[in-house]
């Protein structure tokens, strides 16, 4: 682009003069050789070079000085006579670029108007610079803040499966440790998963997906659909995957209630149907029985009749059991008896599978408040898993459950449940009480576990476990007394067991 | 002669129901609560007819009718399945009837009379 020049000069022929000769040079030069004229010019353009003599008037000297103030961007070169050169000097110091003598040097005009040329360039690549620049830091923050504030847990990892970064969900759920392992920090694991997404990108460069069960720092457990993308170095190889996870735990826990609700209605089916017959059966034999005037058919009818409405009354409070949120039916009994009752249940299980029983329940440990029904299926449960883990145990010769029960410290009765079965990792200690997860395959159902833990917790009670892999485990179930002033609801659906 | 009809459910209602219902419409009925006992009534009444219930507890009812099958003197009795199990039909292929409880009575005796003829 052409360059625009206001040339400042008392001495309008010199003036033309410089005019004439710059122009030559493709330059675009106006004259202006009063002070109202340079104001006038001044107002008027926007100019990239001043070729000035700073003395034509009292004014023009801060005049310049304005100039080079509001409009950083002029090039001003001084012309001036040699006996006022040092004034100009003093005055302007290094805020112009050239000092020129007049009469002027043909090439020193030559060589300050090439360096005030290159200035300007110079300056207006900085300006686009700068632009980008501050483009760039707005892009960059807006991804940033992407990164942190979406609602998903991202983290990248490199080939250790170390993490090396981390949005602000992750750091609130997992802990901010940059440096630490995936498999530590979100599944409490002390070895690789076995089927690793991140793993799976690093071998082919392909996004891989899965779902997890993960537990955060808390000790709280999501379901969570996992997701890898490959990030990639200055030479085109995977240096790192990011790995991002969405919470799916609403969506699994109201597909699980949906599940139960099947298996619950799968369940019953069977037995309605059969009542239904049985049913159909007693008022066939009562019609039969007037019709043939026999009163023991009659009689007999009558009484199936009233079975098959007690046995269908039973059903449906099942059913609600299953379906609906009831209140616990709260009883006062002999803990002993609730104990020997749930042996006695286990019992044929246990002998079938060899596994002895260590029974322990003392005949003093007086009454306590309990559903009957649903402590007697949760210690059930909690029994019946630790005959499984014997049974999934096969180093050992002999297998052992023991179940001790005792009035401990606290005035509770503490049932002890023990087996030298195959015993949990990390992991399955964590998630087992996790409703729908499973250690046994298509033999388990993740209900179980579930419900026992729910049952116990809405007594007021608690669970604590013990285990080590290959060893066994040990659950300890504390129960209050008397039922707890809070718990009575119970919203889950009941085990078969 | 009345024909007989051997009825084989776990369900004891289910049986005395079944049992009145073909005693009164001119059969002679007997029972059996599981396979084992069925198998057993069935060698030694040689009944006309049974009707087999599939779910009771130990052995289920299509592994009687594949000793039935094996057995010279029994293997030609027709059989009848009744059964609440949901896919009871594909149980015993060579039932003459497959009938779900709830059972229409009509319907089974329809079955049974045109068996027996």
């Amino acid at each position: 682009m052409i360059k625009q020049i206001l040339l400042i000069n008392g001495d309008k022929d010199l003036a033309d003069a410089l005019k004439t000769y710059i122009e030559r040079q493709q330059y675009d030069v106006t004259c202006a050789t009063t002070f109202e004229e340079v104001m006038h010019k001044l107002e008027k353009n926007i100019w990239d070079i001043i070729l000035a003599d700073p003395f034509i008037n009292d004014e023009m000297v801060s005049c310049l000085e304005a100039v080079k103030k509001n409009c950083p961007h002029v090039q001003i070169i001084i012309l001036a006579q040699k006996d006022r050169l040092d004034t100009a000097m003093d005055i302007f110091e290094s805020s112009v670029i050239h000092y020129l003598e007049t009469p002027v040097n043909s090439k020193a005009l030559d060589l300050a108007l090439i360096t005030a040329s290159k200035n300007i360039s110079r300056k207006k690549k900085l300006d686009r610079y700068s632009e980008r620049l501050a483009e760039l830091h707005g892009t960059q923050d807006l991804l940033n803040q992407l990164f942190e504030e979406v609602p998903c847990y991202i983290s990248v990892q490199d080939k250790n499966l170390r993490i090396t970064a981390s949005n602000k969900r992750f750091r609130r759920h997992f802990g901010g440790q940059i440096g630490g392992v995936c498999f530590e920090i979100y599944k409490h694991r002390t070895s690789q998963c076995h089927e690793c997404p991140v793993v799976a990108t690093f071998q082919d460069g392909k996004s891989h997906s899965t779902e997890e069960i993960v537990t955060s720092k808390f000790g709280k457990q999501y379901n969570v659909l996992t997701l890898t993308a490959p990030i990639k170095n200055e030479k085109g190889e995977i240096s790192q995957v990011m790995e991002m996870s969405t919470d799916i735990t609403q969506i699994r826990q109201l597909q699980d209630h949906l599940v139960s609700l099947g298996l619950m209605l799968g369940s019953v089916s069977h037995g309605v149907k059969g009542m239904l017959t049985a049913l159909d059966g007693g008022i066939y034999q009562l019609e039969t029985g007037l019709v043939q005037k026999d009163d023991d058919r009659v009689l007999m009818a009558s009484g199936q009749i009233k079975q098959m409405a007690d046995r269908i009354k039973k059903m449906v409070l099942e059913i609600l059991y299953y379906a609906k949120s009831r209140e616990l039916q709260y009883e006062e009994m002999n803990a002993g008896t609730l104990a020997e009752n749930v042996v006695n249940i286990v019992k044929p299980m246990a002998k079938k599978q060899a596994v002895e029983l260590d029974i322990s329940i003392p005949k003093t440990l007086g009454k306590i408040e309990v559903d009957p029904n649903w402590m007697e299926a949760a210690l059930v449960n909690l029994l019946e898993n630790a005959v499984d883990a014997c049974v999934s145990e096969r180093d050992k010769k002999d297998h052992y459950v023991k179940f001790h029960v005792r009035k401990n410290s606290k005035n509770q009765i503490s049932f002890t449940i023990t087996d030298n079965g195959i015993g949990m990792d990390t992991e399955t200690k964590e998630k087992m009480f996790t409703l729908f997860f499973t250690s046994k395959g298509s033999q388990g159902t993740g209900l179980g576990l579930f419900i026992a833990n729910r049952v116990i917790k809405h007594h007021g009670g608690t669970v604590e476990v013990e285990s080590k892999q290959g060893k066994g485990s040990q659950f300890c179930i504390c129960l209050p007394l008397h039922k707890p002033d809070n718990a009575k609801i119970v919203e889950f659906p009941r085990s078969d067991r | 002669m009345k024909k007989k009809i051997l009825v084989i459910d776990d369900d004891l209602n289910i049986r005395d129901y079944l049992v009145s219902l073909f005693n009164d419409n001119g059969y002679d009925a007997c029972l059996a609560g599981d396979v084992k006992e069925g198998l057993k009534v069935a060698k030694k009444n040689k009944p006309d007819l049974i009707t087999l219930d599939i779910e009771m507890p130990g052995e289920w009812g299509p592994r009687l009718y594949r000793q039935l099958s094996q057995d010279p003197q029994l293997k030609n009795i027709p059989v009848i399945v009744i059964s609440g199990l949901s896919g009871h039909q594909y149980a015993v292929v060579k039932a003459v009837a497959s009938l779900s409880k709830p059972f229409d009575r009509d319907e089974l005796l329809k079955i049974v009379k045109e068996t027996l003829t």
